[in-house]
């Protein structure tokens, strides 16, 4: 078995599972974030009832709205905040974060674990050699609290390999934008995928965490990095204790092996409409952008604002750009003020924002008038998502993000290291 | 055994006119993200709107979606096959789904099923049938078949619950898969 058949049978109780096999299994760890919860909690409520099985295990992060603009979204938040007091449920509370990266931050992810979420991008945290999927927002109130418990089908496990490794310029963020792009949005719909090979092995945790991020875009339910050193030392630097490292037994066989090299690949950039859509960042250059924004599920993390300051360290953003800064949590937040750099980017004409998922969907901030146009390290880009559906959103590395605002167009970020 | 007694009493056959959707329909653009949390009634007034302009008002009860690669990618929000729900649709017909999409699908008691080729199918307005059990898909209007994926029994139980929460109550945490 692999470690997602491995983690499967363990939480069923089953010696063993095999791809195609519906299990119900014991849920570790569930993850919601402000709008998921309130669908979750209303169903609860209204058609479920009753006792919370494991409430320390169900975590809810208030990530969409960092203080709620509106009376009717600051009386969602209060319920959703009452929900969790009176259940004993942890609750991360506005200015905390963004979902995923504050669930890693704070230890709730550990490796071996079966970790499910609300929200689509869920896979992620397989970065950590765990299972994690994205679940329909019934089963939260059905299965996982009232049982801790999950319905899963076993996917079938695709095993990429990356080798070489990349040029300067060229970041974690390129080479996951461009593969989405390589395979092809839910073109393995269902599966799961492996990501392994002297490129992924040789990356920190935090870049690693870039390609579990994108396997929901290209379709995958789950995606896992075998648990080593790197996942180790993150994990005890976390102060984890009794976590169980799971791995593919020898001899493993995948639905499908497919392999990429990484050594010529040039920075690159995901246009509208969807994220399927990427090319060298060159053949944009000149774009005006109005808006450029660290943050989001594949931002705001410290090696985000490590590379801006580079970027800015004497240059001043452009007049023309809006250059939005988010957190994906309070450690990074301090960490990045205790550096220097928080200041250094403040100072260069940077707006910090609270620790949050930004502008994702413009639930708190984001929106843009028609004719406007964003580059950020979001995730999506579909018309509408960032207000008009006439605006449009870019996606590209911290690095592009960074020289844009400094230019006030698309560039390549080459000309800025 | 109970289930095989519901399935048979859950009708397994739709039969619609035709909504026809291209590739990689994402949520937001089912359920646009300013009326999410809007009343149903208000919601309904805006379901597909963005890609269908004309849908929300003519919309009818038994209406099919027939759609491409991907239907529902992007964010797991269920509020988007619900309003899919309420507004009548019996039944959506893609060449494949996301999967969080899939899930919410069932788990809210709202057949969908895959069938490859369904894009290509048929015209708005085309009168399509279903069968969820055994798979088929046919354009009654132009005579075509297509085969689909047959909804696994699993599944087909889920809908034929009503969705996972009255599932839950039949048969309890374990959802009757123990022996699937």
């Amino acid at each position: 078995m692999n470690l997602i058949e491995k983690i499967l049978a363990k939480g069923s109780g089953r010696k063993s599972v095999a791809p195609g096999d519906i299990v119900v299994a014991e849920v570790d760890c569930a993850l919601l974030h402000d709008l998921s919860a309130r669908s979750c909690r209303e169903v609860f409520e209204k058609k479920v009832g009753g006792k919370i099985a494991h409430p320390e295990r169900i975590v809810t992060v208030f990530d969409h709205q960092f203080s709620p603009p509106s009376e009717e979204k600051a009386a969602v938040l209060l319920a959703n905040r009452r929900f969790c007091h009176e259940h004993g449920m942890p609750l991360y509370d506005c200015g905390s974060g963004n979902i995923h990266n504050v669930a890693m931050q704070n230890g709730h992810i550990k490796p071996g674990a079966l970790v499910v979420g609300s929200d689509s991008h869920s896979p992620v945290q397989g970065v950590m050699g765990c299972f994690c999927a994205a679940l329909g927002n019934d089963s939260y109130a059905a299965t996982v609290m009232p049982f801790s418990k999950a319905w899963f089908r076993v996917p079938e496990t695709i095993r990429i390999e990356l080798t070489g490794q990349t040029m300067p310029g060229t970041t974690a963020r390129d080479v996951a934008l461009w593969l989405c792009a390589e395979i092809g949005e839910g073109k393995i719909n269902y599966q799961a995928i492996k990501f392994c090979g002297e490129y992924i092995q040789s990356l920190p945790f935090w870049d690693r965490w870039l390609f579990t991020l994108m396997a929901v875009d290209v379709g995958a339910k789950a995606a896992y990095i075998e648990p080593d050193r790197t996942t180790i030392d993150f994990a005890n630097g976390l102060g984890l204790e009794d976590y169980e490292i799971v791995t593919d037994d020898p001899g493993t066989t995948y639905a499908a092996e497919w392999r990429w090299d990484v050594g010529k690949l040039e920075p690159q950039i995901c246009f509208p409409p969807t994220v399927g859509n990427v090319a060298p960042i060159r053949e944009y250059a000149g774009t005006p952008v109005q808006w450029a924004e660290l943050g989001g599920h594949g931002g705001g993390r410290l090696v985000d604002f490590e590379m801006a300051a580079q970027v800015l360290n004497h240059r001043r953003k452009n007049d023309h750009v809006n250059f939005n800064l988010v957190p994906g949590n309070r450690h990074i937040f301090r960490e990045v003020m205790k550096s220097g750099q928080a200041a250094l980017l403040h100072e260069q004409g940077a707006t910090w924002f609270p620790a949050s998922t930004g502008s994702n969907q413009a639930v708190n901030m984001g929106a843009m008038a028609e004719g406007e146009s964003m580059i950020s390290t979001h995730v999506r880009n579909f018309p509408g998502r960032n207000g008009s559906p006439k605006a449009q959103m870019f996606l590209a590395s911290a690095l592009s993000v960074a020289a844009a605002a400094a230019a006030g167009k698309i560039v390549d970020p080459r000309e800025f290291i | 055994m109970t289930s095989s007694t519901e399935t048979r009493a859950f009708q397994t056959a739709r039969r619609g006119r035709a909504w026809m959707f291209g590739d990689n329909v994402p949520t937001d653009q089912i359920v646009a993200t300013k009326v999410v949390f809007s009343p149903m009634e208000v919601v309904l007034k805006h379901v597909l709107e963005e890609l269908k302009p004309e849908f929300p008002a003519n919309v009818r009860p038994g209406d099919l979606i027939v759609a491409g690669v991907h239907f529902g990618q992007s964010s797991g929000r269920a509020i988007a096959p619900k309003a899919i729900q309420a507004a009548g649709v019996g039944c959506i017909v893609a060449e494949s789904f996301a999967r969080t999409f899939l899930r919410n699908c069932y788990e809210i008691g709202l057949p969908i099923i895959e069938c490859p080729g369904a894009s290509r199918l048929a015209r708005d307005g085309d009168v399509v049938s279903v069968d969820l059990e055994s798979g088929t898909v046919r354009n009654e209007t132009t005579g075509q078949t297509l085969q689909g994926n047959p909804v696994d029994p699993f599944l087909l139980r889920m809908l034929a619950a009503g969705g996972i929460i009255p599932l839950v109550r039949r048969t309890g945490s374990d959802l009757g898969a123990t022996n699937t």
